[in-house]
This record gives C-alpha cells, sequence and structure tokens, in this order.
C-alpha cells in the first residue's frame, strides 16, 4: 500500500512538474529563452565586413580596387528574410 | 576570400529596385544586367560587379561549392585586368551622388534619441524529419529583426508606463514567425488581446492573443521580461514571449502542422553588430507607419 502511495505521489509530482515547465514562463525561462535566441559571436556571416549601402561598396571598391560581392534579397540579409 | 578580395554588401532588394535616388540608379544599374532586369519583381541573387557597375556575375544557386567556384574564377578575371574602367569618372559620379538627395522611403535611420532592439525568433518543436539538409536548417534557423522605439516612448519607459503603440508594434510586426522567410505581419484588427504591463521592478508581464479573420493563421503567447533604467535612459529592455502559433504565410511554407512552439525575444542592441543598423521589415518604405 505504501509503496503504491509513493508511486502515485511520484507520477501526480512528475505530472505537475512536466504541466508547469511546459506553460509557465518565469523569468529563469525567459533567461533561458534570451541565451539560447542570440546568434554565436563565433557565427561566420558575422565575421564577414558587411556594408548596408551599394554605393558605399562602390566607393571602397574603387578605393581598393576590388570587385563588389552584392547578396540581395526578399528582407534584409542580415535582417528579417 | 570574400572577406579580402571583394567588398561584401547585403541588401534588401525590395528597396533598392524601386529606390529613386544613386543608390537605387546604381544597383539597378547592375542587375539590369544579369536575367532579373523586370524591376516589377524580385531580383535576389549574388551579384558581383566592378566598381563602374559592369556586371561580372549573377548568380542564385543555393550550392555554396558552385558560388565558389563562380567567385574564384570571376576574381581571377578581375584580378587579371579583364574589365577596366574609368577611375576619375567613376569618382566623379560618386562625388556626385554623395551631394544628391536620398530617397527618404528607403533611407531608414533610427529614431534620434531612440531605442534599438534585437529580436530574435525561434520554432521549439513540431517539426517532423526534414527530407534534405536544406529543410533542416530552415526547422532549426533563427529569425531575426529589429525593433525600434521613439524617443517619447523611452520617456514613457523610463516613466513606468509602456506605450500602448509600442505594445501595439511589438505585436504586429516582431510576434511572427520568420524563421523560414519573409512573414505576413498581422493587421491591426488581428490583435485580439494585447497587455503588457510594467511594474515599479521594471518587471515585464504580458499576453497575447493574434489571428486572422479566415483562423488560418494566429499566435497566443505569454510575455515576460525586465527593464533597467538610468537616469533619462532605458539600459535594459528584454522581453520573452513564448506561445503557440499556427499557419504560415505565402514565403513562410512548410511550418509544422497544428500549433507549434514559438519563442521571440527582444534584448536591448549594443550597436557592436552590423545588423543593428539594419531597419525593422515591417517599416520597409513606410516608416510612418510602422511607428504610428
Amino acid at each position: 500500500m505504501g509503496k503504491r502511495l509513493l508511486t502515485i505521489c511520484l507520477l501526480l509530482a512528475a505530472f505537475v512538474q512536466s504541466a508547469v515547465t511546459a506553460g509557465e514562463l518565469s523569468q529563469e525561462r525567459c533567461s533561458e529563452l534570451l541565451s539560447t535566441l542570440k546568434p554565436g559571436k563565433d557565427a561566420v556571416w558575422r565575421s564577414i565586413p558587411w556594408r548596408l549601402s551599394v554605393l558605399e561598396a562602390r566607393a571602397i571598391a574603387l578605393k581598393e580596387d576590388k570587385p563588389v560581392f552584392i547578396w540581395a534579397m526578399d528582407g534584409h540579409p542580415l535582417g528579417c528574410v | 576570400m570574400l572577406k579580402t578580395s571583394f567588398v561584401p554588401v547585403a541588401i534588401d532588394q525590395a528597396c533598392q529596385r524601386r529606390q529613386k535616388d544613386a543608390e537605387g540608379e546604381f544597383y539597378r544599374k547592375i542587375a539590369g544586367q544579369g536575367p532579373r532586369g523586370d524591376f516589377s519583381n524580385t531580383t535576389q541573387g549574388f551579384y558581383i560587379a566592378t566598381a563602374a557597375g559592369k556586371l561580372l556575375l549573377y548568380n542564385n544557386n543555393r550550392d555554396p561549392e558552385k558560388l565558389f567556384r563562380l567567385m574564384r574564377e570571376r576574381l581571377r578575371e578581375y584580378e587579371f585586368g579583364s574589365h577596366p574602367f574609368d577611375r576619375d569618372q567613376v569618382k566623379a559620379e560618386l562625388l556626385e551622388a554623395s551631394n544628391a538627395k536620398r530617397d527618404p522611403r528607403y533611407t531608414l535611420r533610427p529614431p534620434a534619441d531612440g531605442l534599438v532592439v534585437r529580436v530574435h525568433a525561434k520554432v521549439l518543436g513540431g517539426y517532423g524529419k526534414p527530407i534534405s539538409d536544406s529543410e533542416a536548417s530552415f526547422q532549426t534557423a533563427l529569425g531575426r529583426d529589429n525593433l525600434w522605439v521613439t524617443a517619447e516612448e523611452q520617456a514613457a519607459l523610463v516613466k513606468g508606463r509602456f506605450p500602448e503603440a509600442l505594445q501595439r508594434r511589438i505585436a504586429r510586426f516582431h510576434l511572427v514567425d520568420n524563421t523560414r522567410g519573409e512573414p505576413p505581419m498581422w493587421k491591426q484588427d488581428e490583435i485580439r488581446k494585447l497587455t503588457i504591463q510594467l511594474d515599479d521592478d521594471g518587471v515585464l508581464t504580458g499576453h497575447v492573443e493574434l489571428g486572422t479573420a479566415d483562423g488560418k493563421r494566429g499566435y497566443r503567447a505569454e510575455l515576460r521580461g525586465r527593464l533597467a533604467v538610468a537616469g533619462k535612459s532605458v539600459t535594459g529592455f528584454q522581453l520573452v514571449a513564448l506561445g503557440k502559433f499556427f499557419g504560415e504565410g505565402r514565403y513562410t511554407r512548410n511550418a509544422p502542422k497544428g500549433r507549434f512552439p514559438l519563442a521571440v525575444t527582444f534584448d536591448l542592441a549594443d550597436g557592436s553588430d552590423i545588423a543593428d543598423a539594419v531597419a525593422p521589415q515591417g517599416a520597409r518604405g513606410w516608416l510612418a507607419g510602422y511607428l504610428k
């Protein structure tokens, strides 16, 4: 009887715990999500010296004698795309 | 190679192909030489061009090996001197452009004395097994955007009030699933419920319910966060929305079936990332509408 009651209590506790975890946006969960949803500083695209204006790129290309590489998307490649 | 041998530039071509100024003209000069010269439609892709605007390559292939090979070939041609141009002429054109007016619809700057807040979104589950590497990358992708806050709104936040216009902006333009492409934003009347409260300790709590009239797309989420203030400035702005999303847009196909968990985070930008200078997607061509 004691063992059965203990099992039921443990199952109930696990259920309550999982319900709380799924439904509650605690400060800890916020911190975890803020940290998880952050691009790493070592992400390759962040290491590229992107310009945001083709005219600015044109001026640098002239000065440094290099071709311009344009990444043109629907939506900004460095923003919402 | 991109860092050292090219001048890389990233743009939302929906602006440059419409922009009525030197920036738009130079882009259209380049893009018009490629296969996507109809500027009423998308011109997206990768372009390589000389400073004079001569197109050396257009490519819209997702195969990095192929693109890398084409970049190497065009660079070799360029360095060999196969594409000479009149440098004085380009210099003169640049000088003229620097003195000319920019098209204000597409030359957006963050509000003076306002805030830039980085926004990230992620689908936390619900996808089936991906059938390709490309699909797998979409399923794990992080959506990015920036939220702009006006000086007046910052002043209200400092005084402990979360402005309604800012609440609406967050809901309409930033509580979206932008992890697989350009998302549809919410219309004003698609905000069913929205509250974001700020207490005396700087704790933010709220709730939002968004949904289209046809019931095909919606998001219901809790919000929680923290605001930090020093003097007349907001020094910390962290907010998280966590809830269930359903549906997809024309350019965000292949969402998980049914309701799926979507998290959206907001964190004050520090200006250290070039992406901090990118205008919010919702402000494209209509800043006043975004900020109202």
